[in-house]
């Protein structure tokens, strides 16, 4: 893919809608930040590589306009989603896909070089990155500095695009690693995996970060963590009610989560609460042979029910 | 019988829905059949009021067990609310068992307002159960 | 806040395994509670009194009665509050009777249990909110679906009332079973005759609208203002033009369709009017044996039709109609004699069943009313009745009795003497249940006067021996093997429900129970209404039963209708869900998931769309409120902050 084919598809996009939604520099040169692109001249100020980590679809929902979005693969499973559950209009977005190969995870990169200060960074198509620190040159794989997700990535294509820019490329990561961490976990016993769930959410801050960038926690100011109407938890941070916002972020997200990873992302703590909604969409999965963000004519498995349904059996008591 | 000595009595929340098994709560009442007495139980008008959290709320503020009841399936007074009420528990029983939660702490099945037996059964079963997991504390383990 | 608690003794039916006054002491502690008590009848008049009396005394603004089950009296006491002045929503009951005082054994027990549901009860009802219903018009016509007795009665009785009505009956005349009948119990008078009145009644009357062959289509709406689409089903005869005069049958080259009145007795012909006494009087093609269907070819029956009648042509058609409320007559059906193998049912043709045989009684039947064995047509001298022929056997899946078959085997078995006085009829019954007014007498005369033989037993075996059926069973009471030999076996087969009848329940949105049967609102004190408000009961839709209990049925729910529109404008509930626009996200997820397409899409003045309810069409299910992520819309009455006061109530961190 070359930036000129980019930039030429985002302007003829942009002659179709009132804004597009790119990636620009940020404050250093590990860091991308979210472009509007509302007129040509803005459109020399895109960039696309490994630090445009960003899950830019997460505006559409609250931009009454026509918009014209930048989505990798994992991203784009997010507007499916949102056709599902008819967040967006279709007809009002333009969809520039870019088929990717993975992107850096920051915290991983920083760790790789010791946190020494980055001053340049470059990528090759190999997969090398070429770092340039205060502390000399460094030469790494970008496998090794990859968000988890990325390592398991079966759309490194968007599932949906008007303009695709780049060749599509197929996931080489065999369809079992996905869940792999989740069964893995699963098989420790009761008690450790509750001490470790209370260990990492007792690290929460409520700081409500991974809500904020989560493309599909739509009801934001309306969250139900901040209100007294209804009144499901309180401002306490005990543990309990940590626990509680979290388990209320995952089962709202049952079903829905398109696994882009934000949440985790933007966690200050590091806490790995990805990981709930994970475990749910293998459910999911099992259950109702359910992929979220994938197909939009799909019903999202939690709105919807069959009289029989195949796969949940009777319980027993005990 | 388990839970006859009050202060061995464990914490079991029911949610029943009003049109079914509340309805067979009180046949069973009416009929006489015993039961232990650790369970309360919050009247909801269907399983599909339950939201699954009210389960988790429970289990993390002190409930030792969770029991859900609601119509039998094609059985719902408000024909569908059932339906998407065992799907949404499907879930969370699954999802316990990640957390660390015993999921046999959550139990969720359909008994008829005619079914006082059943109820009884039900009660006597899953309180016997809970009595072998033992308390539940959240804040305690960790 | 001042909450009042009143504890009911209920007699020694809660005092006797709750120490309701260590109760009381305990609530009077909760913060909130300015007054609790404890009453030996809180229900009765003098109990209610005390209710009344308390709120002006204790100037209390929340009650919470402690007692039976809310099922049981939660409308009273909420009639109650209301007289006193307050909100009749700022009510809780908790229930400590069905769910403690009776099921618990240990008193110290259920005396803590008592406390802790009382207490949660408290934590609700502060949180209660004043709910006000709001009136709206209700539209005074009636659907009755079914026209059989039950049907009919109710329809004429809310004709006569001066409602118009709309009667519905999927085949192609009124009169039901009851039309097949030849004589009723404990009577012995003709069936026909004393229904083909009421008939030509439903026929003639000036505000009944009679759809014969139509079925229902989509059930919309609620108690009031229903929309009702009616399939009515192609006859290819149009009944506009029609006479009845029957020449069509009589030409008919097509002569071995199933007779569906004679329950296949006999053949009849593809076009067909099912009997003579029928309403309305008109002929129907059946397609499947028609030859012009068949075959392509035939068209006997349009060229002799003087009227020009016949319309190969016709399709289905559907009509809408507006009614208040719905009466379901909607019957019952039989079991299949073929399920019956080991009483060689549908391999012998000397084995019938009870209402085959009743057509063979019937003077306008196939048989004009002789008895005639179906083997070969000659007269049975020794006749077997089966009671309980696939009743209250569980292996069949039906465990419960059908309750009119041993009525109409006595009945069957007088008729079978009269007919033929040198028969004898043996009876096999399990039970004779013959609880009716003059019923026990008339199975007496059929064993005194007739000299009817009853063995109380199981048949196990039936088995053709030469011309004869060998019918093999138990003699429970002189604890031997019988075997009868028998020229013809009538078996009284179980009543089922109908076939259809869960589809319809759930058009009508009513309960049904695994037999198939329609659930009534109380099993003693509400027989002919369902929970959904607006639609009643009559007849054996709602269980196995005998034609006066039908028709008494059928002019209950009438009177339950005139009842209803007896007013203008209804009440609606508030306890239906409501959105706070403010909170509202306008994701619409609680659209897709109503049970009762009740709400729908709104957007504001500033273009926010949001959910909107339509109150009268909510039924009050929730489960939009758990499915709404930002607690936008509340089913009110149960809504988040009051059930999860109850669970914080009882589990505090």
């Amino acid at each position: 893919m070359s930036m000129e084919m980019l930039r030429e598809v985002v302007k003829k996009v942009l002659n179709e809608v009132d804004v597009v939604i790119g990636y620009t520099e940020g404050f250093d040169k590990i860091h991308a930040t979210p472009l509007f692109i509302n007129t040509h001249e803005q459109v020399e100020k895109l960039i696309w590589s490994p630090i445009c980590v960003h899950n830019l679809t997460t505006y559409l929902p609250s931009l009454k306009k026509k918009v014209g979005v930048i989505v990798k693969g994992c991203d784009s499973r997010t507007l499916v989603q949102y056709m599902q559950e008819g967040l967006i209009n279709r007809e009002n977005i333009k969809i520039i896909g870019i088929p990717c190969s993975g992107v850096i995870s920051v915290k991983r990169l920083i760790k790789a070089v010791d946190h020494a200060n980055i001053e340049d960074i470059s990528f090759e198509k190999d997969g090398k990155i070429n770092v340039k620190t205060e502390k000399g040159d460094k030469t790494i794989m970008l496998s090794d500095v990859m968000p988890d997700k990325c390592k398991t990535c079966q759309y490194p294509t968007p599932v949906v695009y008007d303009h695709l820019v780049g060749e599509p490329i197929s996931s080489d990561k065999p369809k079992e690693s996905v869940y792999g961490d989740i069964v893995e976990f699963d098989k420790m016993t009761l008690g450790d995996k509750l001490n470790y769930w209370l260990k990492e959410f007792d690290r929460c801050i409520r700081c409500y970060a991974c809500r904020n960038a989560c493309p599909m926690c739509i009801c934001q100011d309306s969250c139900i963590a901040e209100t007294r109407e209804p009144h499901w938890i309180s401002q306490r941070l005990t543990t309990q009610e940590k626990l509680m916002f979290h388990m209320i972020h995952a089962v709202h997200l049952a079903g829905r989560c398109v696994e882009c990873g934000e949440c985790e992302r933007v966690c200050p703590m590091g806490i790995p609460v990805n990981k709930l909604k994970r475990k749910i969409n293998m459910d999911m999965k099992d259950l109702f042979d359910y992929e979220p963000g994938i197909n939009p004519d799909d019903k999202p498995p939690m709105y919807t029910f069959n009289v029989d349904e195949l796969k949940i059996k009777e319980h027993k008591i005990g | 019988m388990s839970g006859v000595d009050p202060k061995q009595e464990l914490r079991i929340v029911g949610f029943l829905c009003n049109w079914c098994s509340y309805g067979g709560a009180d046949t069973a009442g009416v009929s006489r059949f015993k039961q232990p007495t650790d369970l309360r139980i919050i009247r909801v008008p269907c399983s599909g009021r339950v939201d699954p959290l009210f389960v988790v709320k429970a289990l993390i503020n002190g409930a030792d067990g969770v029991l859900v009841s609601g119509c039998h399936p094609r059985d719902c007074h408000y024909s569908d609310g059932n339906f998407y009420a065992r799907r949404r528990l499907e879930m969370l029983k699954r999802l316990l068992s990640f957390l660390g939660i015993d999921n046999r702490r959550f139990h969720y099945t359909w008994i008829s307002a005619s079914e006082g037996a059943r109820w009884q059964q039900t009660v006597k079963d899953f309180t016997e159960v809970i009595h072998k997991l033992g308390p539940l504390n959240i804040k305690r383990e960790a | 806040m001042r909450v009042g608690v009143f504890i009911c003794h209920c007699g020694n039916n809660i005092a006797g395994t709750v120490d309701v006054k260590a109760v009381a002491e305990e609530i009077r502690k909760i913060p909130g509670v300015a007054h609790a008590t404890t009453y030996m009848y809180t229900c009765s008049e003098p109990g209610q009194d005390e209710i009344k009396e308390a709120i002006k005394k204790y100037n209390l603004n929340r009650i919470v009665v402690a007692a039976c089950s809310p099922r049981m009296h939660e409308l009273t006491f909420r009639r109650t509050i209301e007289k006193a002045g307050l909100n009749k929503y700022y009510f809780e009951m908790a229930n400590i009777r069905e769910h403690i005082s009776w099921v618990g054994e240990n008193k110290e027990a259920n005396t803590k249990k008592a406390i802790d549901v009382i207490t949660m009860a408290v934590a609700k009802v502060m949180q209660d909110k004043p709910l006000f219903s709001s009136s709206f018009k209700i539209n005074k016509r009636v659907l009755v679906i079914g026209g059989g007795v039950a049907g009919m009665q109710a329809a004429l009785d809310c004709g006569d009332g001066g409602l118009e009505v709309v009667l519905v009956e999927k085949s192609p005349s009124v009169g039901g079973m009851m039309s097949r009948l030849d004589k009723t119990f404990p009577t012995i008078d003709c069936s026909i005759c004393i229904l083909g009145p009421k008939m030509v009644d439903v026929a003639q009357h000036e505000k009944i609208k009679l759809y014969a062959y139509s079925e229902i289509e989509d059930i919309k709406g609620y108690v009031g203002n229903y929309q009702i689409k009616i399939r009515k089903k192609a006859t290819y005869v149009d009944w506009t033009k029609c006479t009845g005069c029957g020449a069509c049958m009589e030409k008919c080259p097509s002569r071995n369709a199933y007779d569906y009145f004679n329950f296949g007795v006999a053949p009849t012909r593809a076009i067909n009017i099912p009997f003579p006494q029928a309403i309305p009087k008109k002929a129907k093609i059946d397609p499947n044996y028609c030859r012009q269907f068949t075959k392509g070819k035939c068209g006997v029956c349009a060229k002799i039709c003087p009227t020009k009648a016949i319309n190969y042509e016709m399709q289905d058609e559907i009509v809408t109609e507006d009614v208040g409320a719905i009466i379901v007559a909607s019957g019952y059906s039989l079991l299949d004699i073929e399920r019956l193998p080991e009483y060689g049912g549908g391999r012998f043709p000397d084995v019938i069943s009870g209402i085959q045989y009743e057509r063979l009684l019937n003077a306008s039947g196939p048989t004009a009313g002789h008895i005639l064995r179906p083997s070969d047509n000659t007269e049975p001298k020794t006749v077997v009745f089966v009671a309980c022929a696939g009743s209250r056997d569980k292996s069949i899946g039906v465990p419960y009795c059908s309750n009119f078959c041993c009525m109409y085997i006595a009945k069957q078995a007088i008729l079978t003497k009269d007919h033929i006085p040198d028969s004898q009829s043996y009876v096999f019954y399990m039970d004779i249940r013959s609880p009716g007014k003059g019923y026990d007498e008339f199975t007496r005369r059929a064993q005194e006067d007739y000299g009817v033989k009853y063995i109380r037993g199981r048949v196990s075996r039936i088995y053709p021996k030469g011309k004869k059926m060998v019918v093999r069973g138990a003699d429970t009471l002189l604890g031997t093997q019988v075997e009868v030999e028998a020229d013809l076996v009538v078996l009284g087969t179980a009543v089922l429900s109908n076939p259809d009848a869960a589809r319809l329940a759930e058009k009508l949105h009513i309960s049904y129970d695994t037999f198939g049967f329609y659930v009534e609102s109380h099993p003693k004190l509400r027989p002919v209404e369902t929970n959904t408000s607006g639609v009643f009961l009559a007849g054996a839709c709602q269980g196995p039963k005998d034609i006066p209990a039908s028709v008494g049925q059928g002019s209950a729910a009438a009177s339950k209708v005139l009842a209803l529109f007896s007013k203008d404008m209804l009440e609606s509930d508030p306890a239906v869900a409501k959105v706070n626009i403010n909170k509202c996200v306008g994701c619409l997820k609680c659209v897709r998931t109503c049970p009762f397409q009740a709400i729908k899409e709104n957007q504001l003045r500033d273009g926010r769309i949001v959910a909107d309810v339509i109150e009268t069409v909510c039924a009050g299910c929730g489960v939009c409120t758990s499915t709404c992520p930002c607690g936008a819309i509340q089913l009110q009455h149960f809504t988040d902050n009051q059930i999860l006061a109850e669970v914080n109530a009882l589990c505090q961190g």
